[in-house]
């Protein structure tokens, strides 16, 4: 069987299991708690608060909508750093079952993803709500967000992939993953505009350098054009997008060969 | 044998190598560059060969570190053979594993599904098997509590409910298990032995105990340092076996 086929068939086979084990590990997470499923909404609208908090009272940014320009971009980068971040040691987390059973290793990435997705989507759903209070004019470029999140899952899953697989072997990776992490945080533009957009923004991040860094930091692109399509009604960067999301294909179709190729030695390493 | 049965399970010329991948750490290399180099190579299991036809129990004996558990994990699939072939001509497997995937805080109910569908099981496949499963693990009310309320006892027990009732066409056992108190082991032994002897089911068991393999086993293939030292029928190999062990 070909590697290709091999993916779509071991995709099709353990479906069930990562939809089952996301749902899990989000039940169990709020399981002993008091307010139970109610955290999934508590913990972002407390984050949110203290986020708006800092953006409106500290910073006094002038940009328009700020706290949702913050929501948008903190919750895009939520995603991607803890999908990563979690990859680093998830081969060794689920010991209990790689040991035991056969199951391929890029699918727990996959349950992750399930697991930020299901969260990533009740924020935005708080960012919709917010999005109204300041009533944002809305376009029929919000439908736009469709191919961006597409971009963002293929993106998360090729790094992800990759982080886990020299997680395996690579002792302190996750030591320079957070670091790394951190250093993205502040590259992403999350508190502040990278470029300008329109008329209403004005970049923080003098050119050419600004630009560049929107290009080659395909965060900072998802979360620039994120908020291009729903505040500000602008067209995201379509050639940039089309070849971030070609890297991304490639990045998993990396990740996924090197997995099948080295997952036999993982149980004999962890 | 008089009749030519099918082959369930071929293996030919297998070898499995333990690469030995340390661990590295960046900060130790940057450190000292070179003392990392070396991958050293460890053969578990050194061409290995056999068959078993469909319905039969092939019984594995042979001393520690002969290789047994690392040919039985590669043919459950949970990592593949670095040379030769492991054909299991299209049948279900699983190897009997204690606890696969449990989340301590969700609900027994819920961990059947999430074990279940771990091994390949559809949902409806462990729907329809569900009922027998919670009345054969004993857990009565306690199925809906979270595992992590559980006695060990009890853990087990589910945990064996699970492998043993969620069949699959092929069985691999290492050790044979004994779990829980003395009349659910009682109980999971004549499980284990129902198992087995289904003339359909073709089972494959790792134990140091000729006891146990002589009671349950059709033919016994003797390990010894990754090499088949004897293979054939429990009466000639198990004596030999004891006779080399004392």
């Amino acid at each position: 069987m070909t590697k290709k086929l091999r993916f779509f068939t071991d995709f099709k086979r353990f479906f069930n299991y990562v939809v089952f084990a996301a749902k899990a590990e989000l039940k169990s997470e709020v399981a002993d708690s008091f307010l139970s499923w109610l955290w999934w909404f508590l913990d972002p609208l407390l984050y949110m608060l203290v986020y708006s908090f800092i953006a409106v009272v500290v910073f006094k940014s002038g940009v328009k909508y700020f706290p949702v320009f913050v929501f948008l971009g903190l919750n895009t980068w939520t995603f991607f750093s803890k999908t990563v971040k979690a990859s680093v040691k998830l081969v060794s987390a689920k010991k209990m079952i790689v040991t035991k059973v056969y199951v391929p290793k890029h699918m727990f990435v996959f349950e992750k993803i399930g697991v930020y997705g299901f969260k990533m989507v009740i924020s935005n759903l708080l960012v919709v709500v917010t999005m109204i209070g300041y009533r944002v004019p809305i376009t029929w470029r919000v439908l736009w967000i469709i191919p961006i999140t597409l971009v963002l899952i293929v993106v998360t899953f090729g790094v992800s992939t990759i982080v886990m697989h020299f997680g395996v072997f690579v002792e302190d990776l996750l030591n320079v993953i957070t670091v790394v992490l951190q250093l993205g945080f502040y590259l992403s533009g999350i508190f502040y505009s990278i470029e300008s957009i329109g008329k209403n923004i004005v970049g923080r991040v003098p050119e050419p350098y600004g630009s560049l860094l929107v290009k080659l930091n395909p965060m900072a692109l998802l979360i620039t054009d994120l908020r291009r399509v729903l505040l500000y009604a602008e067209n995201p960067h379509w050639i940039m997008l089309g070849a971030w999301f070609v890297a991304g294909v490639l990045m998993s179709i990396v990740g996924v060969n090197v997995i099948y190729k080295f997952e036999n030695s993982y149980v004999k390493v962890i | 044998m008089s009749d030519i049965k099918d082959s369930a399970i071929t293996v030919s010329d297998v070898k499995i190598r333990y690469r030995m991948f340390k661990k590295i750490s960046l900060l130790k290399t940057l450190l000292a560059p070179y003392k990392y180099k070396k991958t050293e190579y460890f053969e578990a299991v050194k061409g290995v060969s056999f068959e078993v036809p469909k319905g039969q129990i092939l019984g594995i004996v042979g001393k520690n570190g002969s290789g047994k558990s690392t040919l039985l994990k590669a043919i459950a699939g949970i990592f593949s053979p670095d040379e030769g072939n492991i054909d299991l001509h299209g049948h279900s497997v699983s190897l009997l594993s204690i606890g696969v995937g449990f989340q301590p805080k969700l609900s027994g109910r819920e961990n059947i599904f999430l074990s279940g569908l771990l091994l390949g099981f559809s949902r409806e496949q462990i729907n329809e098997k569900l009922d027998e499963i919670i009345e054969f693990s004993e857990l009565g009310d306690f199925i809906d509590r979270p595992v992590k309320t559980y006695s060990s006892g009890m853990y087990s027990k589910l945990a064996f409910s699970i492998t043993a009732i969620l069949e699959t066409e092929i069985m691999l056992i290492d050790e044979v298990l004994s779990v829980g108190d003395a009349k659910f082991k009682k109980k999971s032994y004549e499980k284990m032995k129902s198992l087995i002897t289904n003339a359909d089911r073709t089972v494959v068991i790792v134990s140091h105990s000729s006891e146990t393999l002589s009671k349950l086993c059709d033919t016994i293939l003797w390990l010894h340092e990754g090499e088949v030292k004897m293979q054939g029928a429990c009466e000639e190999v198990l004596p030999k076996y004891e006779e080399f062990m004392s």
